[in-house]
């Protein structure tokens, strides 16, 4: 081995990490973005260990948990808070209140079509070709699958979260977003039909 | 009078005559009245069914909404539950533990098998705003004998300089490879053992005392994570036989004083050329001194600084339920021409791939991995194949059992077979 050579390269590494603390820091810190974080949480936790269900932790565990998990798996300040604002959308148990309950029977139509929502909200977990990225995921191009049950099955499942049988952990109500209006959820579910659907 | 009769006559015939549109008219407005009655009544029913509905409205209204008195009560709610929720300075423990059975292995002295307590380490993490981090982990072991033995895992202060470096100081987890920084906790370790030469006095350094810096950053499209430590590098224990020292082993578990003043250099850079997919390389050079004579037990000063250099790489991929990894790791000592334990170099090097399913819709997840690790001493080589079949009762609790098949020097414990069950928990 090249001692010389190693002593340089940590060294220039350790000279190059040192100066980025020069570079002149962004101000304000933008917010975490939900549909970013789920893509990093789906595309980086699983690599080192089973995916944690959201619904495992309160937000200000999971707060504490990602800076933790920033310094062990070299995340981004914005990768971090883009999966800390994921999580805490996710951790919500399907509300039971008056108002969630007019909330998500309400006709109103969304302000989303059916694709905008699925990739902002759903492709993290269920991919761009409806298969699943992650184990336990339900296929939805399987013709016996997860879109062989009926709407409101479905408009159910995916209002209220669901647990696949054998997924070590549930989707999340309205998939972490709880913005998700009824329609918003019609238009979503008739999407994954027309797209993955046989 | 004289016509009384026809008078009376007269003014009954006046009074007929004025009573007769009088009757008439009394018929008419009879009628009128009851008209407008009914109207009237109609009217009030409609009112009543107005007032009927309007009831139910403002008993819908008050269900529905809330007084002002219920607000601010609400707002107290609220306000409480932020101060849990978004305070400056938050705790946090979080961990992991793990129990078990062996059965084989250790020379001989376990071959009837035991029941294991593997271990207690509790992280603690406290943080002020998002500023600072101070993390550690302690562990806490069942000895064979039924002592506890209690170890400061690691133990650092970290600040987030910007959203692209972390500077911590204290100790800290090796960043060299990924099975010492990543994967060694139980609920992570897909098997009950850590691969041999990932262990104690193996080929992997464990921890460090000093100062680090780490994070990521994205090249284009890419991501990729780096971390570059300066810390006091390991101690050496030497044997001695025959009347000649040896090396015996490199303590890399994170040196409190550094013997020598020689600081040592290293780090690891990863990177995701694709999603589930990441290559690291790593590596360290420095200075390592002997500080103690293992065979008597005794401490070493004055111990000429050897050249200490480890070199490392690994990768990880992982599609939908399938997971490949790999690691290679060694660790380099120089020789020694002056001092009392003056003796030749020698390597450590240890290297092991595995491959784990999660089976679709099932809890169950099969394991196999094969490790080959070549130290100074015959005695302790070793080449292990490991099968192990898992249950997730959830993401964080796994149940394992899993068989080594142990080829190492006969007669010794790197030869023994086992079999391992363990129950592991994160938490």
């Amino acid at each position: 081995m090249n001692l010389s050579l190693c002593s340089k390269a940590g060294l220039a590494a350790t000279i190059l990490t040192l100066s980025s603390l020069l570079l002149p820091l962004s101000g304000t810190a933008a917010e975490g973005d939900f549909s970013a974080g789920a893509m990093v949480w789906s595309e980086n936790c699983g690599r080192c260990h089973n995916i944690r269900d959201p619904l495992d932790l309160r937000d200000d565990d999971w707060k504490t948990a990602i800076f933790h998990m920033r310094l062990r798996a070299g995340l981004t300040g914005q990768e971090a808070r883009d999966v800390l604002a994921f999580l805490v959308a996710s951790n919500k148990p399907a509300r039971k209140s008056i108002i969630a309950a007019k909330a998500s029977t309400s006709s109103g139509s969304g302000k989303l079509d059916g694709q905008a929502i699925y990739n902002k909200t759903c492709i993290a977990c269920h991919g761009g070709n409806g298969k699943g990225l992650l184990p336990g995921v339900p296929d939805f191009t399987d013709p016996k699958g997860r879109l062989s049950q009926n709407d409101e099955v479905l408009i159910k499942h995916i209002t209220e979260g669901f647990q696949t049988p054998g997924s070590p952990m549930a989707m999340p109500a309205k998939g972490g977003n709880a913005d998700l209006m009824a329609g918003d959820v019609r238009a979503v579910l008739a999407y994954i039909r027309k797209q993955f659907g046989n | 009078m004289k016509h009384p009769g026809r008078l009376t006559r007269h003014a009954l015939a006046v009074a007929m005559a004025l009573a007769l549109p009088m009757t008439a008219s009394a018929d008419v407005g009879y009628n009128e009245l009851k008209k407008t009655v009914q109207q009237l009544q109609k009217q009030l029913q409609q009112v009543q069914q107005i007032l009927k509905q309007q009831e139910a409205k403002v008993k819908e209204f008050e269900e529905n909404t809330v007084t002002r008195a219920e607000a601010k009560a609400l707002e107290g709610e609220i306000n409480a539950a932020s101060e849990w929720k978004d305070p400056n300075l938050i705790f946090h423990i979080a961990g992991y533990a793990d129990v078990g059975y062996v059965d084989g292995g250790n020379g001989g002295n376990n071959k009837d098998g035991s029941f294991r307590v593997g271990g207690f380490a509790p992280i603690i993490h406290a943080q002020y705003k998002d500023l600072i981090l101070l993390q550690t982990e302690l562990e806490f072991q069942l000895n064979d004998d039924g002592s506890t033995k209690v170890g400061l895992g690691y133990m650092n202060i970290n600040w987030f300089a910007n959203d692209y470096v972390a500077l911590g100081a204290g100790k800290f987890l090796s960043p060299i490879g990924q099975f010492r920084q990543n994967l060694h906790p139980s609920w992570i370790n897909k098997l009950p053992s850590a691969p041999p030469g990932f262990g104690h006095d193996g080929a992997a350094p464990i921890y460090e005392v000093g100062l680090q810096a780490r994070g990521g950053f994205p090249i284009g499209s890419l991501r990729s994570n780096y971390a570059v430590y300066v810390g006091n590098g390991p101690t050496l224990k030497m044997e001695l036989e025959d009347g000649a020292f040896g090396l015996d082993g490199i303590d890399a578990e994170g040196i409190g004083a550094d013997a020598d003043g020689e600081k040592v250099w290293g780090g690891r850079f990863g990177i995701l050329p694709v999603a589930g997919l990441e290559i690291g390389i790593s590596a360290a050079t420095g200075k390592a001194t002997a500080t103690l004579n293992e065979t008597t037990g005794s401490t070493l000063s004055n111990q000429q600084a050897r050249d200490y250099d480890v070199l490392g790489f690994d990768g990880v991929w992982k599609y939908r339920s399938l997971m490949l990894r790999g690691e290679y790791i060694e660790s380099e000592v120089g020789r020694a021409t002056t001092g009392s334990t003056a003796s030749a170099g020698a390597k450590w090097e240890t290297w092991y791939t595995q491959a784990s399913y999660l089976v679709p819709s099932t809890k169950f997840e099969g394991v196999l991995r094969y490790t080959d690790y070549d130290s100074p001493h015959k005695s302790k080589d070793q080449q292990q194949w490991t099968l192990g079949l898992n249950y997730l009762f959830a993401s964080n609790v796994i149940g394992k059992l899993a068989y080594e098949s142990n080829d190492g020097m006969n007669g010794k414990p790197s030869d023994d077979d086992r079999w391992l069950f363990q129950m592991a928990y994160g938490f």
